[in-house]
């Protein structure tokens, strides 16, 4: 089953009064539990295209189905509850709120979907134990090293079981080792059904993935359609 | 899926511990503000309520008084003063009045009992005194219209005068000179009191003066005692204060008749000097509060800019609320119950130091200032409101950000 289908996406951008093409017609496939990874060199519109497979920005013009619905065309405000319910972010720099604890952190999505005290509490902690965080719930961010915030942000990203993990460079911040483990709990999470798909121009990174997906100019050079 | 009024109080309350110092300097106009309003609200209040009491006590608000007009000119000729048959006439003519009170006062009138004298004002009056004054004697009796027709030889004692005089014998019955006359005594008045806020020439009682005083009838004052004095003053007790109004009204055009057109009285009303004294209260009240309006204006205006600035700081944050799901809504009522927080808690704090000068002053003072529940909801909702106002801005500024624009933020 498709999770994400799209159609001649573009995306326009204005620089000044200069309009930038940044996607020049996307057509891009990917099944439920794959796990891809995007490349491309900077300004090669991969990063715009997360944003626009994240549902944090529209494009400008084709089609883009998320679980077969067509999500394009929607207003903001009902993106806001997609990206809460089907889309788990990570970032390069972690994005956790420094002054919130681990717990509260992982318990953000859960706050927004409503979810009681009781439960957001039992789930995120439940959550923060699977990725190996259990004794350190009360920590603030910035008493992890750069893997443990990391993982925070995985517990954040999956807590509320997305249809799709959306990873931003998430290696780009940590020494060889902290990210080779990120890697294998993302490892993990594929094996488990997940479907993971990862923004990143190290190719030692991308050879983790079932599939690359290239990037230039703003068109899928390479990597398309599913195998 | 909407974030519950508690989730946002609770982010709130974090983000204000978080900042303590500054939450607290941003507030710092409407706590000022705050304090200012309740301050004034609380003297004003004190002052009227202790205006309202001094009037009561000196027979409330239903008086009527009729005095030498200051504004007209002598010159012109006519005398500001009354004869006991002009003094009928007026009497016969206002029925609706409940007492009428001529004064003929006579300063200095030494009293001498056995040797020993006791000087101060002597007043020729007319029974409906004790009614005028809500004043009775306390021993004996007051005199009554046969003894006024009668110019009867009998006075009744203030308090301090029987006290002084008689020292421990009873005064009834004795008798007393004053000038050639021989008077009966057959009354002591109750002792008048009233604390003065201020202290004062008489020690704590601002009446004192009242119990210095002795009544005899006007027609004894006016025939006999003082021949040939006048009446200078009236007071008229009306049944209600609206009655007074009407009575002044009414009294005018009858003095003027009888003084041939000039205007050598002036008719002035306890109730009319309450509406004046209110009217000044109430142009005071609105200068102070406009003076603290003011303060939370500027105040609200200094929270907007230091919101405005938090967010500028925060956009990193409000992106990734964004990212994992809060909706615009979500982030507009999370920055206006923040600041909505800050203005309250600066009304609460305001409140308190209010509170606290207002202890301090009406001490120093003596005077009572009251600070009322509703000035306390008042004070409340106002610095709540300037919240729910000058939080609107950046509330909308926060939640118009750009999740892609608002993450890039470092």
């Amino acid at each position: 089953m498709e999770i994400i289908k799209t159609q001649s996406l573009i995306k326009d951008y204005l620089l000044g009064k200069i309009k930038v093409r940044a996607l020049a017609g996307i057509e891009l496939s990917i099944l439920s539990g794959e796990f891809v990874a995007i490349m491309g060199p900077s300004g090669s519109g991969k990063s715009t295209l997360m944003h626009i497979i994240g549902c944090l920005d529209s494009p400008s013009e084709g089609e883009y189905y998320l679980d077969g619905d067509l999500v394009s065309t929607l207003p903001k405000s009902a993106l806001a509850g997609i990206r809460n319910r089907k889309i788990g972010f990570v970032f390069q720099s972690f994005n956790l709120l420094p002054h919130l604890n681990v717990l509260k952190n992982v318990e953000l999505p859960l706050m927004y979907s409503g979810l009681s005290a009781r439960k957001r509490k039992e789930k995120a902690s439940q959550i923060l134990d699977s990725v190996g965080l259990s004794d350190r719930l009360k920590h603030k961010p910035n008493e992890l090293s750069g893997g443990q915030r990391q993982r925070v942000a995985i517990a954040r990203a999956i807590v509320n079981d997305p249809s799709m993990l959306l990873a931003d460079e998430p290696t780009g911040n940590l020494d060889s080792q902290a990210g080779g483990d990120i890697l294998e709990i993302f490892n993990d999470l594929h094996k488990a059904g997940n479907t993971v798909i990862m923004v990143t121009h190290d190719s030692l990174v991308a050879e983790r993935a079932d599939r690359i997906i290239e990037i230039r100019d703003g068109l899928i050079y390479n990597g398309s359609l599913a195998k | 899926m909407a974030l519950s009024l508690s989730e946002s109080l609770q982010i709130g309350v974090t983000d204000i511990m978080m900042r303590k110092v500054r939450s607290l300097i941003t507030v710092f106009g409407i706590i000022l503000g705050v304090m200012c309003i309740m301050v004034v609200l609380a003297i004003i209040n004190g002052m009227n309520k202790s205006t309202l009491s001094w009037m009561q006590e000196r027979g409330g608000t239903n008086k009527v008084e009729v005095q030498r007009n200051w504004n007209y000119d002598f010159r012109q000729g006519g005398e500001a003063t009354l004869t006991l048959a002009e003094m009928n006439q007026i009497r016969g003519q206002l029925p609706e009045a409940e007492a009428i009170g001529p004064i003929v006062s006579a300063w200095n009138s030494t009293l001498q009992y056995k040797g020993f004298s006791y000087s101060d004002q002597v007043i020729g009056v007319l029974p409906d005194h004790q009614k005028m004054e809500n004043w009775y004697p306390d021993k004996g009796r007051f005199f009554n219209e046969f003894e006024l027709r009668e110019n009867a030889n009998v006075i009744v004692l203030g308090s301090s005068v029987a006290r002084d005089l008689f020292k421990s014998d009873d005064p009834l019955g004795e008798s007393v000179m004053l000038k050639d006359q021989m008077l009966t005594v057959i009354g002591v008045m109750q002792e008048k009191y009233w604390e003065n806020p201020g202290g004062g020439a008489f020690g704590g009682n601002a009446l004192e003066y009242m119990n210095r005083q002795s009544f005899v009838p006007l027609s004894t004052m006016m025939n006999k005692i003082d021949a040939g004095s006048l009446i200078r003053s009236i007071q008229i007790l009306a049944k209600s204060p609206e009655d007074a109004l009407s009575i002044q009204k009414k009294l005018r055009p009858i003095l003027l008749r009888i003084k041939n057109g000039r205007a050598v009285f002036r008719v002035s009303s306890a109730q009319e000097t309450m509406q004046q004294m209110e009217q000044n209260s109430k142009i005071f009240s609105m200068i102070f509060i406009m003076i603290g309006l003011i303060s939370l204006l500027v105040g609200g205006i200094v929270i907007m800019n230091i919101m405005l600035a938090s967010i500028k700081e925060r956009t990193r944050e409000i992106g990734v609320r964004l990212a994992v799901g809060a909706r615009r809504m979500d982030i507009f009522v999370q920055f206006m119950v923040q600041t909505v927080l800050i203005t309250g808690l600066g009304g609460v704090f305001g409140i308190i130091l209010g509170y606290a000068i207002l202890d301090l002053v009406s001490g120093y003072l003596g005077m009572p200032m009251l600070a009322g529940v509703q000035m306390i909801l008042v004070s409340l909702l106002v610095s709540v409101g300037v919240g729910l106002i000058f939080g609107i801005a950046p509330a909308v500024k926060a939640s118009k950000l750009d999740p892609v624009i608002a993450l890039r933020d470092e």
